[in-house]
């Protein structure tokens, strides 16, 4: 078991080594001169070159590479061209308010997904199952900004719409966000739990005469939820890497916010940093599915 | 001798998706176990050997649904129980043996637990009587190292184990009925031998009876004392197991006799009953074999037989049982 951790732990390095170097290949490939964009076009010919040089721009890519892996390991994800302040602070600063979002967004959808998930496959085909996974598919497919847009409209003059100073202004993007997850969640549960209560051992525990409530709880629900906590596990990662758009639509200073904002203006070291903090969170988001999943499944356990 | 199951006439129907009528699986099937007997159940792929079983246990699918029919057990029809009474009786005194090892067990809980949880619920044991009691049952039912496998999942033990824990599960309690649904299909040819054996010695300890349903003519001559034949939801011949395999009566049944290996003489190819069972929503009408029989007549094309009594409780549904003159099996065609 510690060894099965072990080895995944381990898989992640040349994963990330991989993912680091794609990010920084192809933010550096694109064209746009950082230094022209900090400064615009006025600006004299050597005082370019010395900024350039100042700011490395003119070592091999390799090169480069390499000293970013290094610094990153030190934590220092180099100075962001817009703001000039460290990027690393920058996140540090919005990952807060992410995070708080994700927590919030992550528990609306279990305690939502699961038990309507659970109820839907149990009282399948009745009115209300019918009426729950048509909601859950609602909030699966409808684009996130237009939830925001339409939840914003309805709910203007009882909620706060955008920014994040109380706690009243997380509601709105926990649901926006939330929803989707939680319909997901809850599609799956049913789907899985409905195929669990077909198997041969659902069987057997009804044949040694457990209540249909016991069956579910002791037999079905172990086995329909271990593929649900993988994707619930995968989720909060890439919830806490931040739901860009719901940031933004909600004028919220989290890490999809900053994202966003480092797009828009070409600011590269921050976006490079954002897209590598995003990557190595959903990559821990895997991992933590992965080693979730041995502790909860004795099949994989053993291995 | 008085019996301690007796199913009269059951009828059972499935519905499916996008078809109206519902297919009749089982069809006015009636058989008594009698106490302390293995009675065998036997019959092709599909004759509606476990929905009879199922019915029995009130462990029909959803789509499934009991027509018509008593189960009597201990002077109660099983089959107007509530499911409140029907669940203190299921694993306690009526328990159920599956096929497939593999998927009868919960893979995610251990089968300690697993063969424990019959003894909370129905011995009101604690949790230590209970694994204690269990582990006496491992012993019981030859698995070796039982305080260690108590807590072992499935996967980690062996085909037979596996049914070793499923007997060792049914057993718990001392059921009066065990209705096992070919217990040993899914194993080895030895490790069927050991788990028939365990039965038997079982049966001789609690005086259970046994609903042994099988399609194998060997396991039947090995364990049971009467027989059922059916064929397509419905029982064709009944007999003692002697009288069944010195003279059976029934065209279906001499064919599966024929079909086994070790009757057959040296170098002839084995018997093959030709064609195949009927479609449940179509139904031969007249005799249902007879789009098979070897020996059918128009009057079996337009007349149903009833299922005769040919002395002795030898039971058989056919216009023309047994005639010695008719070679055995007949030509493979
Ligand atoms: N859940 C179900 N839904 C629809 N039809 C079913 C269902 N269960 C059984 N049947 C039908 O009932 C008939 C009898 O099935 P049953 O499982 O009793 O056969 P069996 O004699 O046990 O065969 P086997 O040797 O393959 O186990 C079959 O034709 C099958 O198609
Ligand atoms: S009644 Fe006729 S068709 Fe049916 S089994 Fe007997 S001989 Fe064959
Ligand atoms: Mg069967």
């Amino acid at each position: 078991m510690a060894k099965h951790i072990a080895k995944r732990i381990l898989i992640t390095i040349p994963v990330l080594l991989g993912l680091v170097f794609l990010v920084f290949f192809m933010l550096n490939v694109v064209p746009g001169d950082p230094v022209t964009v900090m400064m615009r076009e006025h600006v004299k010919e050597d005082l370019i070159d010395r900024m350039r040089q100042s700011m490395h721009l003119d070592d091999p890519f390799i090169v480069r590479y390499f000293r970013y892996i290094w610094d990153m390991l030190h934590g220092d994800l180099g100075i962001s061209w817009k703001l000039n302040r460290p990027v690393t602070g920058l996140i540090a600063n919005a990952f807060p308010y992410t995070l708080k979002l994700a927590v919030a967004s992550s528990l609306f959808s279990w305690i939502m997904g699961i038990p309507v998930g659970i109820i839907s496959a149990v009282k399948k085909n009745s009115l209300l199952d019918h009426l729950s996974m048509g909601i859950s598919l609602f909030g699966v497919s409808m684009p996130v900004f237009w939830v925001a847009l339409i939840l914003q409209n309805t709910f203007k003059n009882v909620l706060p719409i955008s920014g994040a100073d109380s706690w009243q202004c997380y509601i709105l993007p926990t649901i926006v966000l939330g929803w989707s997850s939680a319909g997901r969640i809850a599609r799956l549960t049913r789907s899985n739990l409905l195929d669990v209560l077909r198997s041969d051992y659902i069987r057997t525990a009804r044949s040694k005469g457990l209540s249909p409530l016991k069956v579910i709880n002791r037999h079905a629900l172990k086995n329909a939820l271990i593929p649900v906590i993988t994707v619930m596990a995968i989720q909060i990662s890439s919830l806490l890497s931040g739901a860009a758009i719901t940031e933004s639509v909600f004028a919220m200073p989290g890490v999809g916010g900053l994202a966003v904002e480092a797009i828009k203006k070409r600011d590269m070291p921050l976006l490079q940093g954002t897209v590598i903090f995003t990557a190595v969170l959903i990559i821990a988001g895997n991992l933590l599915a992965d080693v979730l999943y041995s502790v909860i499944d004795p099949r994989i356990r053993v291995e | 001798m008085s019996n301690i199951l007796e199913i009269k006439n059951l009828c059972v129907s499935f519905a499916s998706d996008g078809v109206k009528e519902r297919a009749m699986a089982v069809s006015g099937v009636s058989l008594a176990v009698p106490e302390g007997k293995t009675v065998g159940l036997v019959g092709e792929s599909g004759c509606g050997k476990s929905v009879t079983s199922l019915s029995v246990m009130g462990l029909l699918s959803d789509n499934g649904r009991v027509e018509s029919g008593e189960a009597l057990f201990g002077g109660q029809d099983l089959l107007r129980l509530s499911d409140r009474e029907m669940r203190r009786i299921r694993g306690n005194r009526i328990s159920m043996i599956f096929q497939e090892p593999m998927t009868s067990l919960n893979p995610v809980i251990t089968v300690g637990k697993q063969v424990s949880e019959a003894l909370r619920l129905h011995g009101g044991m604690d949790a230590k009587a209970a694994k204690a009691r269990t582990i006496e049952i491992f012993e019981k039912v030859g698995i070796p190292e039982a305080e260690r496998r108590f807590k072992s999942y499935p996967h980690q033990l062996s085909g037979g184990l596996r049914q070793r824990v499923m007997i060792g599960m049914a057993m718990v309690m001392r059921p009066a009925l065990l209705i096992a649904d070919e217990p040993t299909t899914a194993l080895d040819v030895s490790i069927e031998a050991q788990i028939l054996r365990l039965m038997r010695d079982l049966q001789r300890d609690t005086g259970t009876s046994i609903l042994l349903i099988t399609h194998n003519l060997g396991v039947v001559a090995e364990m049971c004392d009467e027989v059922y034949v059916m064929y397509a939801g419905e029982v064709v011949e009944r007999a003692n197991v002697t009288t069944l395999f010195d003279t059976c009566a029934h065209p279906y049944t001499r064919g599966l006799m024929a079909s086994l290996p070790r009757m057959t003489p040296k170098g002839q190819r084995l018997y093959n009953i030709r064609g195949t069972v009927p479609n449940l929503r179509a139904m031969p009408s007249g005799c249902r074999f007879s789009p098979r029989c070897e020996f059918a007549t128009e009057m079996c094309r337009g007349e149903k037989p009833e299922l005769n009594d040919l002395g002795g409780g030898h039971l058989c549904r056919c216009f023309y049982p047994k005639d010695d003159e008719r070679p055995l099996g007949g030509i493979d065609r």
